[in-house]
């Protein structure tokens, strides 16, 4: 039984104001400058079209719904406090039924991120799809071999444990980023805290739930709860901030009710910190060392599951001398990637991204910062040509100075 | 009336057809304002220049094609909602600050520029544009003008009626008329801007504006006052202002408003108490100074419970905070709240607040009171259910109620929201037959086909071309 399902989310529609404060904030308001492209707009596209059922379910509402970027902008200035994302992922779990995937979604989200022990497999026929020029934006390069293969099992510090905290590595730092996964791992080890990380983690189930197929994110959430909450920890740490809002508060949503694996989702999301956060938190014990650079901080958009999250990289490189923290215009806009909007709407999303490139450059800054993998792909494929300023997770930064 | 697929084709002809948007699947984020209520347009057109809204307006007017203005459709009046078969025009991408002029302290802007986002604009020059509209992340400067928008600060500084210095606007037969400038004095002809100042979007489209600025305040200091009872605090509103404390806001927050905020977001606010004011005083350091000890000493006469200033910015923005929370905890109350917007002298404010609960009794509906009370500018929420008929009927039955009483006691049907659809029928218990008769053949001068806007401000207008 699936849970996202329109009908469940009809009082909510009805509950929006219709006050339109959502378009201050949407990203692809701000490129397409059509109201069809806000908050508003889909959700009153959505109730006609499936609740209503008074216009059919046209390509052109297909198309609408999933040019949202599910990067929760509206919702932080909504003052009905309607679950925009909640009701965009319901609206296309209702077009998963009736048009299924494109294999390329399929391809990504069933075999790549849902099976990940066939990790190299997946190099491997990602570089043929791109090859045969079969996929439609641009393919990051998967790292070889991937964070699993590399750090696994218990890491303990030299000295007294502080606290025992697993790590839940997200796609992300496992198939593109394992730097960020050495570094976390690295920082919380020399700060005092005994790193347990699990073999066999599931993907979070955020890009399958965001592209309408619930019943793959439904597997990976199940997996993912029985693995962690079998384990004796104090936290349960992602360096990103969308498996963080998935593990948080998204995965007890997905859950049918009386779902027998609802014990463990909860007692698991209740342990769930962003490294970052976790650390800025409980402080340092290790002095980092100094090191001169400039730096600048995007803030992913998946942020609000946790109040401290967009302070903490702040006040972690803060405790770095010598570092100097320059913030851009717009902190908090969105890079424009939105989990794979990039492949799916590419001109839409290097639109956005052009802002952002601007509001990057004009700091100055050597390295820009950002919890969030897509982010960081996303962002350094737009700066390659603008001088090789480097993008990296905030726990990288503290890594260097250890 | 054009057949629609006509309609499209002659349109992208006048503009770019990437701004051109007839699919119903667009149509339907154009259908409504926040109103709610939903009428899906023909077509949606996006001008980027007068040029272009002159040369829609000319065709719309030669084929009697009705032409909704919309900025960012979030009137509360349902003045933005389309008409049958109409032309929606949507002016948010004429978004420019065409100039900021510091030596006159004017400024020339296109319609669509977000009002907040003018604000800022202004701020970062040290200079000072005070109507503040509640919605201005999103709503725009035409928009502010059409409607006579305002907000809390509106009891010192006034709606944006007072700032308005010229307009440039395009008229039905696609002619444009400039009408005002940087003179601070000026008595040429009629008011012509004043004429578009309110208008709803039934005259023409304004394209562009120019307003008045002042010079950013440099102190700014925000007080609460907590009152036992409602009276003596209503009392010590017209006794600050009477005395001369000249307060930049004063907002009252009922007890049931309170409360809902405490249960939103917990501020610490005693619970005990009837009434909150909340009063913001701004200016030169000495003035702010001597006013906070004047409205000290009037809330002390009036049987105060607490009366606090905050000491740091961090504590003001907290109280403003509670204030802001209130619209999202009223929303949480029902599946929707009709925003009133009833206005009335300002020593009728407790006449007013005692009427609203007899009207919400009589019809057995929920009403939460607060409002800019300084101005007299009540705002009762109600709450609704537009899925319920039955309840919708008495809550229509209880907004006409408020209407009246706000007559009644010398007030006026809107203080800031404009009359759109919702307040039409009640036009003429404000001004007459002669009043309505006489706007009517205003309208007809401006707009002889009756294509702008109808059905806006009285029943009816431009139907037909009746007008
Ligand atoms: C939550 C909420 C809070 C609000 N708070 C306040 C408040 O504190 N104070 C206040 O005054 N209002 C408030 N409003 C109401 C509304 O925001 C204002 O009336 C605002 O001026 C509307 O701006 P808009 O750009 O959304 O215009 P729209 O809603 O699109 O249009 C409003 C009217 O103006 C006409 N119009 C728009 N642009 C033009 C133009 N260029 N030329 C001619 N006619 C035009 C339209 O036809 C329509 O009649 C609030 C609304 C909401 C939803
Ligand atoms: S901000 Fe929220 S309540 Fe307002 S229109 Fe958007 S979704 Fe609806
Ligand atoms: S989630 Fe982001 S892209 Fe989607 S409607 Fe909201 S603000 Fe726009």
């Amino acid at each position: 039984m699936l849970v996202y399902k329109i009908e469940d989310y009809v009082k909510e529609i009805n509950r929006c104001l219709q006050c339109n404060f959502c378009l201050a904030t949407c990203p692809v308001y701000k490129e397409d400058m059509v109201e069809s492209s806000v908050a508003r707009g889909r959700i009153n596209l959505i109730n006609a079209a499936m609740v209503e059922k008074t216009i059919p379910l046209s390509d052109r509402t297909r198309e609408l719904i999933n040019r949202c970027l599910l990067c929760t902008s509206c919702m932080q200035g909504c003052p009905s406090g309607i679950p925009v994302d909640d009701i965009i992922i319901a609206a296309r779990h209702e077009l998963f039924n009736k048009f299924g995937f494109g294999y390329v979604e399929k391809f990504v989200f069933r075999q790549v991120l849902n099976r990940r022990s066939v990790g190299t497999l997946a190099t491997r026929a990602v570089s043929l799809l791109k090859k045969f020029n079969l996929f439609p934006g641009p393919v990051p390069p998967l790292a070889s071999p991937p964070f699993e293969q590399r750090i696994s099992g218990t890491v303990s510090p030299s000295g007294a444990v502080r606290a025992r905290v697993a790590y839940f590595t997200g796609c992300g730092t496992n198939f593109l980023y394992p730097d960020t996964g050495e570094a976390v791992v690295k920082v919380l080890v020399e700060n005092g805290f005994e790193v347990v990380i699990p073999p066999d983690q599931n993907c979070c189930g955020i890009p399958a739930l965001a592209h309408g197929d619930q019943q793959a994110a439904l597997e990976a959430i199940r997996g993912n709860a029985e693995i962690f909450a079998s384990l004796d920890v104090d936290a349960v740490v992602t360096d990103c901030t969308s498996c963080g809002y998935m593990l948080k508060v998204k995965a007890a949503k997905v859950l049918p009710p009386g779902d027998p694996c609802r014990s463990q989702v909860s007692a698991v999301a209740g342990k769930v910190f962003e490294v970052t956060e976790y650390l800025a938190g409980l402080g340092l014990d290790k002095t980092p060392r100094p090191q001169s650079t400039r730096i600048t901080y995007h803030v992913p958009c998946h942020r609000a599951w946790s109040r401290g999250l967009p302070e903490a990289p702040r006040n972690l490189v803060a405790l770095v001398p010598g570092t100097e923290l320059v913030e851009m215009r717009d902190p908090q806009g969105c890079c424009g990637a939105g989990g794979a909007t990039f492949i799916t709407h590419p001109g839409l999303s290097e639109r956005i991204r052009s802002r952002k490139l601007d509001d990057i450059l004009d700091t100055g800054a050597e390295i820009v910062m950002t919890q969030c993998p897509a982010c960081r792909y996303y962002l350094t494929e737009g700066l390659k040509e603008k001088g090789g300023i480097r993008v990296v997770h905030p726990v990288s930064i503290l890594a260097g100075s250890y | 009336m054009l057949p629609i697929s006509g309609l499209l084709k002659d349109l992208r002809s006048l503009v770019d057809r990437g701004r051109v948007l007839g699919d119903v699947e667009d149509l339907l984020a154009y259908a409504n304002d926040a109103t709610h209520r939903q009428v899906i347009p023909a077509a949606v057109v996006i001008p980027e220049s007068p040029a272009e809204v002159a040369a829609v307006l000319r065709y719309a007017n030669e084929h009697r094609v009705p032409v909704v203005p919309r900025g960012a459709g979030s009137s509360l009046a349902g003045g933005a909602t389309p008409s049958p078969g109409s032309i929606v025009l949507d002016l948010k991408r004429m978004n420019r600050i065409i100039e900021v002029d510091r030596k006159n302290l004017t400024a020339i802007v296109e319609c669509g520029v977000v009002t907040q986002k003018f604000q800022e604009t202004v701020e970062s020059m040290g200079l000072f544009y005070p109507p503040d509209p509640q919605s201005m992340s999103v709503c725009t400067m035409g928009a502010n003008v059409a409607t006579r928008a305002g907000g809390p600060r509106g009891v010192k500084y006034g709606t944006t009626k007072d700032y308005v210095l010229g307009v440039e606007a395009v008229l039905p037969d696609g002619s444009v008329i400039n009408y005002g400038g940087k003179s601070v004095k000026m008595s040429s002809g009629y008011d012509l801007a004043r004429m578009f100042t309110g208008s709803e979007g039934t005259l023409g489209v304004i394209t562009r504006v120019m307003v008045k600025l002042l010079t950013l305040p440099p102190c700014r200091r925000t007080m609460v006052a907590a009152f036992p009872e409602l009276d003596p605090a209503a009392e010590a509103v017209s006794a600050i202002i009477a005395e001369g404390a000249n307060p930049s806001c004063l907002e009252m927050l009922s007890q049931s408003s309170v409360m809902l905020i405490e249960n939103y977001i917990p501020l610490g606010l005693p619970r005990d108490v009837e009434a909150f004011l909340l009063i913001e005083v701004d200016g030169h350091p000495a003035k702010v100074e001597e006013d906070c000890e004047l409205i000290t000493g009037v809330c002390r006469r009036h049987g105060v419970k607490e009366v606090r200033t905050a000491r740091t910015e961090a504590e003001a923005e907290r109280i403003w905070l509670a204030r802001r929370a209130l619209f999202p905890a009223v929303a949480h109350m029902a599946p929707n709240v009709l925003i009133e917007d009833a206005t009335v002298p300002r020593s009728q404010v407790p006449a007013m607040v005692r009427a609203i609960g007899l009207i919400a009794q009589r019809n057995q509906v929920t009403i939460g009171v607060s409002g800019h009370v300084g101005d007299g500018n009540l705002h009762p929420g109600i709450m609704a259910d537009k899925r319920n008929p039955e309840l919708m009927e008495r809550v229509d039955r209880a907004m006409a109620e408020i209407a009246r009483e706000a007559l009644r006691l010398s007030g006026t049907l809107s203080g800031e929201h404009g009359i759109g659809t919702i307040k039409a029928p009640f036009l003429e218990w404000e001004f007459g037959p002669e009043g309505v008769a006489l706007m009517r053949r205003i309208k007809k001068a401006f707009d002889p086909n009756g294509i702008m806007n109808p059905g806006k401000i009285w029943p009816g207008s431009g139907g037909d071309a009746g007008v």
